[in-house]
């Protein structure tokens, strides 16, 4: 089956090396027989596998992983950037074959959910065919369902292709609202506390309680995304507004919440919305904080930002 | 220790004499007025108080002060009524205004002051949105030519007849005004051959007021872009820089930041805005 236009979004669940090899290989291979660029990005440990068993002159580009799944949706944003760069180089269709690194599955998998189910409409402007690869041996049960609902396609030995009836739209997945657990640190009482800041005051009050390990790119980054969230806030939300702040030596926390209903977009701080219909501000939170949730309940809608390092513990949510 | 070449952070100690004052009762601006005119003659320059009234009351809100009625008996200081100056509804063309200080200030110096000081109550002058635009213009020209020669002004503006938006439109296009005049000021007293200078804070608050002061700032293009020396600037949020994008863009031009910020360049990466290019201040 062929993809010429539009994103075929398959998943493969393996439970062996072999296995592995036996749906990665054909569909790279297939991708150099096309002429098309071929694309793997997967952990050091599988990217030596599959750069084994294929020829070595092969052109493959090997992807590193760690800078590129950092964040859900700046991940996002690059591999548009490469596949449109990859389209105006003269490219009829992409491959791709990779995985969410572990680290990013046990940590914050519910964001990555999102990612599985966004990219599905975020991708689907470029004839790009890719696989992520699950280990069925090793990825929890409730990712795994996820991962049914959020790939269109299933692959198998041997350059099966299936279609995939557990598929759900993104639309549809994406409006289901999570549990945003607390973080420990929000358990404790907040550094400060503000009810409808102006920006100003809100950048103000984040300042002062950063603590001195935080890079000075990072606060500067929090300080940004706090701005923009405080004024989408004021903006589009439903006063009170109220900011609050927790930070140890290591991370800052910062809520803010508002009586709103929240964006209606599902697509909301993964994709830049449209300039002529709203600011970017809640992308740009998401470009450069380490984690951002939102979270819309009884009382109305918030937003988590997170900068510096989560105790390791603490970082599903 | 600092070299004697080391630059000076934020702006010039003489964009210090281009004040703008809003204030709510005329005695407050009288007294600054004063303040303002006696430390000019304590430095030796010629200097000029406009406000309205005759100039006999002018003249009497000045001898208040011991320091002001010396120099207006020894012809340092001059009054100009601003009622007799500019008939009601006047629109100021800024470049012959400014034309005129400048004049004044050549006289200033050839009759041996170091300089012209103003302190010019310009209420009357900024009663229209046709006037306003207008006096906005000239307090960035002016200030231009401010930032190149011993001039000085402090400018006076009644905040309760024009309201603080009015007032804020004027105070943004100084270097210096009132506390919480303006949250950010595009002015003349910029560094390293800038088109000009951009201190204090974009976001929430100069919504409006951003794209209006850049459109009345005339900036001059040189080699094809416009350098605005943004080290005082403290921060700038996406909004405003989209702005200064649509600005690039309605003038075909490449507008260059010069800031210490990091987060300037991120955005416009991130954002991907083609007439903005960010450069490390000095």
């Amino acid at each position: 089956m062929s993809a010429a236009r539009g994103y075929d979004h398959a998943a493969v669940h393996y439970t062996s090396d072999a296995e592995l090899l036996a749906v990665a290989v054909p569909f790279l291979e297939g991708g150099l027989t096309a002429g098309e660029p071929t694309l793997v990005s997967l952990e050091p440990e599988r990217a030596e596998l599959v750069r084994d068993a294929l020829p070595s002159s092969a052109p493959v580009d090997f992807l590193v992983t760690g800078d590129l799944y950092a964040r859900p949706a700046a991940a996002i944003r690059s591999y548009r950037e490469l596949m449109a760069g990859l389209v105006a180089g003269g490219a009829a269709g992409i491959r791709i074959f990779g995985e969410i690194p572990q680290a990013a599955i046990d940590s914050s998998w519910d964001r990555w959910a999102r990612y599985e189910s966004a990219v599905n409409h975020a991708y689907d402007q470029f004839p790009l065919r890719s696989i992520c690869a699950y280990d069925t041996r090793t990825t929890p049960r409730h990712v795994l369902d996820d991962v049914a609902r959020t790939h269109p396609f299933v692959a198998t030995p041997g350059g099966g292709h299936h279609t995939n009836a557990g598929y759900v739209d993104p639309l549809s997945f994406l409006a289901v609202q999570r549990p945003m657990t607390p973080l420990p640190i929000e358990l404790t009482a907040p550094l400060a506390e503000l009810a409808d800041p102006r920006p100003s005051a809100a950048r103000r009050a984040v300042t002062a309680v950063a603590p001195a390990a935080l890079a000075d790119g990072e606060l500067d980054d929090l300080v940004l995304a706090v701005s923009e969230i405080v004024d989408n806030a004021l903006r589009h939300g439903r006063p009170p507004v109220r900011m609050r702040i927790w930070a140890d030596a290591g991370h800052v926390v910062v809520t803010v919440h508002d009586t709103g209903a929240g964006p209606d977009d599902p697509f909301a701080g993964l994709l830049p919305a449209d300039r002529r219909v709203g600011g970017r501000g809640l992308w740009i939170a998401h470009q450069v904080c380490a984690q951002v949730t939102l979270h819309h309940d009884d009382t109305g809608f918030t937003v988590r930002l997170v900068v510096g390092r989560l105790p390791v513990q603490a970082q599903r949510g | 220790m600092s070299k004697p070449t080391e630059q000076e952070r934020g702006p010039s100690p003489r964009a210090r004499d281009h004040v703008c004052r809003g204030y709510r009762r005329r005695a407050e601006f009288v007294a600054e007025a004063r303040e303002f005119l006696a430390e000019g003659l304590a430095a030796g320059e010629r200097v000029l108080y406009v406000a309205p009234g005759d100039e006999a009351a002018l003249t009497g809100q000045l001898r208040e002060d011991g320091r002001c009625g010396e120099g207006l008996d020894s012809g340092a200081v001059q009054v100009a009524s601003v009622d007799a100056a500019y008939p009601t509804g006047t629109v100021v063309d800024p470049a012959g205004q400014v034309a005129v200080y400048a004049a004044a200030t050549s006289e200033a110096l050839s009759a041996g002051f170091t300089g012209l000081r103003v302190a010019a109550d310009a209420t009357s002058l900024v009663r229209t949105p046709a006037q306003v635009d207008a006096f906005a213009r000239y307090e960035h020209l002016v200030d231009h030519y401010m930032a190149a020669h011993p001039m000085a002004a402090m400018c006076g503006y009644d905040v309760g007849e024009l309201g603080g938006e009015v007032v804020a439109q004027l105070a943004c296009m100084h270097p210096c005004a009132s506390e919480g005049a303006t949250p950010f000021h595009l002015h003349g007293h910029g560094r390293d051959g800038s088109a000009a200078a951009l201190d204090g804070d974009l976001d929430l608050e100069s919504r409006g007021l951003w794209p209006l002061a850049l459109e009345r700032a005339g900036l001059r293009a040189s080699a094809g872009t416009i350098a605005i020396d943004a080290a005082g600037l403290g921060f700038v949020d996406h909004r405003s820089l989209f702005e200064l994008a649509d600005y690039a863009e309605r003038h075909a031009t490449t507008v260059v930041l010069r800031t210490r910020l990091t987060t300037p360049a991120r955005l416009v990466e991130l954002l991907g805005l083609p007439g903005v290019r960010v450069e490390r201040a000095a």
